[in-house]
């Protein structure tokens, strides 16, 4: 593999946030595309990282790292792209109906905009009436809700049951994450998925995209 | 056996009578059904008019006579109640760390910004919002740091009284006006931008902790001159599944300050409790060689296994901790479900002692009566020597 391109991958598994932008210039200058060094180096060091995340050698620290190393290349990148992406398809992410805790939310954001993933993040504290309505507008199928609260679960069943109102409930892919959500939350509110982690999400709405 | 002697005693690991109960709770919702409503709800503060054009307008000169104040004698209120209802334990708190900047927003003295907001009961809480520092700049330039003479000095008498009055009674875990070091600086620069920090910045770190360090030491040492005989610190180091940071690094940048509070502490003849929400597995280890001699919470809604941790660490440290809250305590259990989870905790965590029973967190879901069934359950089955049965 082209040493330029593993210097990439070993910046995003090293977590090196004052490295980065040289060696993507490095591989830009050299010839290679955007979507090849995306692909090929940050991608591929991303996945290192949730690899250790899962092993439990990397923390939740260590993947906001990532994700800020990651946040660093892509302006560099993306004025040298053509518009429209990878096409993995965009992700609605909200805290529900009153709960303003975000920073899960946040790092799923940026884990899934680091790999490829539109994001519409439409903050905390989010009634369902306008995620339905955003999904609407921007034909968004994918949306993932955060609640920390026990008290705000049901946020998410309003959300399942706007998305049956609306009629779009079949379309739309709804997964759940956060400290009081589980497998058995999610099957009580009637979402599709639970994820415990941002690597998790990522392996879902992944699956996700891949079936489309 | 009297509570106190309970309580230290299991914080000890020497021998005791019976399980010991600790409140956790600090909910006015739960303790105005023990103790009946204002007149006054605290909601209209933000609901009247006239309140919130005073607040919008005046709200930082009239933060410490006015709602200082009134939040004072709300914390007093909590402490009775929570006497009230017979714990051996109660969590008595001096929230001495805002300013109100209009009636929805309050800043932290250590740089973050609060939501004043209703509980749902008509009372007013508050929620995180978001960090107040996001520069090098506004940390230079941040207004709000206490003199931490003068609070040490606020928090001595605040919590005189309180000895006075309930130290008695019940054990206190004391918790003056500073939160955790390492949750503060979360707070205060946000969780996304704390990695950043924390490697950029390692200046602005250090001068952050030292600072929260001596603000940590002084009311403590505050608390204890007043009597109050346990500090408790609230310091939320792990989510759901597991820590925020690496536990070497968790070790390295608050490990010292953290050493010497404690040291402080003991010292002093007082014991030292850590609250830390979430599964704290892998920094268990490393809470326990900074000296603490309780640590609460082992949140069930995290991954974190509470009877393994009895058996790997329960002879090093005691459990305070176990009953959840994110049912369990609420309304819609029933009374039967409280006792068996009482009696099934007490079996498994009772032995050897070193376990004081308590709710793993504060909600406003949370009714009196279900802590009344609590306490119940533990003076019925927690007598020691514990039944097989």
């Amino acid at each position: 593999m082209n040493e330029s391109i593993t210097a990439i991958q070993q910046a995003i598994d090293g977590l090196d946030l004052d490295g980065i932008r040289a060696l993507v210039m490095k591989c830009l200058e050299e010839g290679m595309s955007p979507e090849a060094i995306i692909q090929e180096g940050i991608s591929k060091g991303l996945e290192a990282v949730g690899r250790k995340f899962e092993e439990g050698e990397y923390f939740l620290a260590d993947l906001i790292m990532a994700g800020e190393v990651v946040k660093e290349a892509m302006p560099l990148l993306k004025e040298r792209m053509n518009p429209g992406g990878s096409g993995k398809g965009a992700v609605i992410l909200a805290t529900v109906a009153g709960d303003i805790h975000e920073i899960g939310k946040n790092i799923v954001g940026m884990i899934l905009s680091a790999n490829g993933f539109e994001i519409i993040d439409l903050g905390v504290d989010v009634p369902a009436q306008k995620i339905m309505a955003t999904a609407q507008a921007t034909g968004a199928r994918f949306i993932a809700l955060s609640a920390l609260l026990t008290t705000m679960v049901e946020g998410i069943r309003e959300v399942v049951d706007s998305s049956k109102a609306a009629g779009i409930r079949e379309q739309v892919k709804i997964v759940i994450g956060g400290a009081c959500t589980s497998e058995d939350l999610c099957q009580e509110m009637g979402a599709d998925a639970y994820g415990e982690t941002a690597i998790d999400a990522l392996k879902i709405f992944n699956s996700y995209s891949a079936a489309r | 056996m009297h509570a106190i002697e309970r309580v230290l005693n299991t914080l000890e690991g020497k021998p005791v009578d019976r399980v010991p109960t600790f409140c956790a709770m600090v909910e006015d919702r739960t303790f105005n059904e023990v103790l009946g409503k204002p007149l006054i709800p605290q909601e209209l503060l933000m609901t009247n008019p006239v309140a919130r054009f005073v607040l919008d307008r005046w709200g930082p000169s009239l933060s410490r006579p006015v709602f200082q104040a009134e939040l004072n004698r709300a914390l007093v209120k909590r402490i009775r109640a929570q006497v009230e209802l017979g714990f051996d334990s109660v969590w008595a708190i001096l929230d001495e760390t805002f300013t109100v900047l209009d009636h929805t927003t309050m800043v932290r003295f250590n740089g973050s910004v609060f939501n004043i907001q209703p509980d749902g009961y008509g009372n007013m809480t508050y929620m995180y919002r978001c960090p107040g520092i996001r520069s090098r700049e506004d940390f230079e330039a941040w207004p709000y740091w206490p003199d931490t003479d003068d609070l040490a000095h606020r928090t001595y008498t605040f919590f005189r009284k309180v000895v006075r009055d309930y130290g008695h009674r019940t054990c206190l875990f004391g918790q003056g006006p500073a939160y955790g070091i390492q949750e503060s600086l979360l707070w205060a620069v946000g969780f996304e931008k704390m990695p950043i920090w924390i490697r950029r910045d390692k200046d602005l770190v250090k001068r952050y902790i030292d600072l929260n360090e001596e603000i940590c030491l002084k009311t403590n040492m505050a608390l204890l001159d007043a009597g109050v005989p346990v500090i408790i610190q609230t310091d939320d180091f792990a989510f759901k599944s597991g820590p925020l940071m690496n536990p070497k690094l968790i070790d390295e940048l608050f490990g010292p300050p953290y050493r010497r509070i404690i040291k402080a502490v003991h010292d002093r003849g007082a014991k030292y409790v850590l609250h830390s929400c979430g599964d704290n597995t892998l920094l268990f280890d490393t809470f326990i060689s900074w000296g603490v001699d309780g640590l609460h919470a082992y949140e069930n809604t995290s991954n974190v296994d509470i009877f393994k941790e009895k058996k790997i660490h329960g002879d090093k440290v005691t459990i305070v901790g176990g009953v959840g809250v994110d049912y369990l305590l609420t309304d819609r259990s029933r009374d039967e479900e409280v006792v068996h989870e009482v009696r099934r905790l007490i079996q498994e965590l009772g032995p050897g002692g070193r376990f004081i029973l308590a709710p793993v967190h504060s909600l406003s879901s949370i009714p009196a009566r279900k802590l009344e069934v609590m306490v119940d359950a533990v003076r019925r089955y927690g007598a020691y020597p514990l039944s097989s049965s």
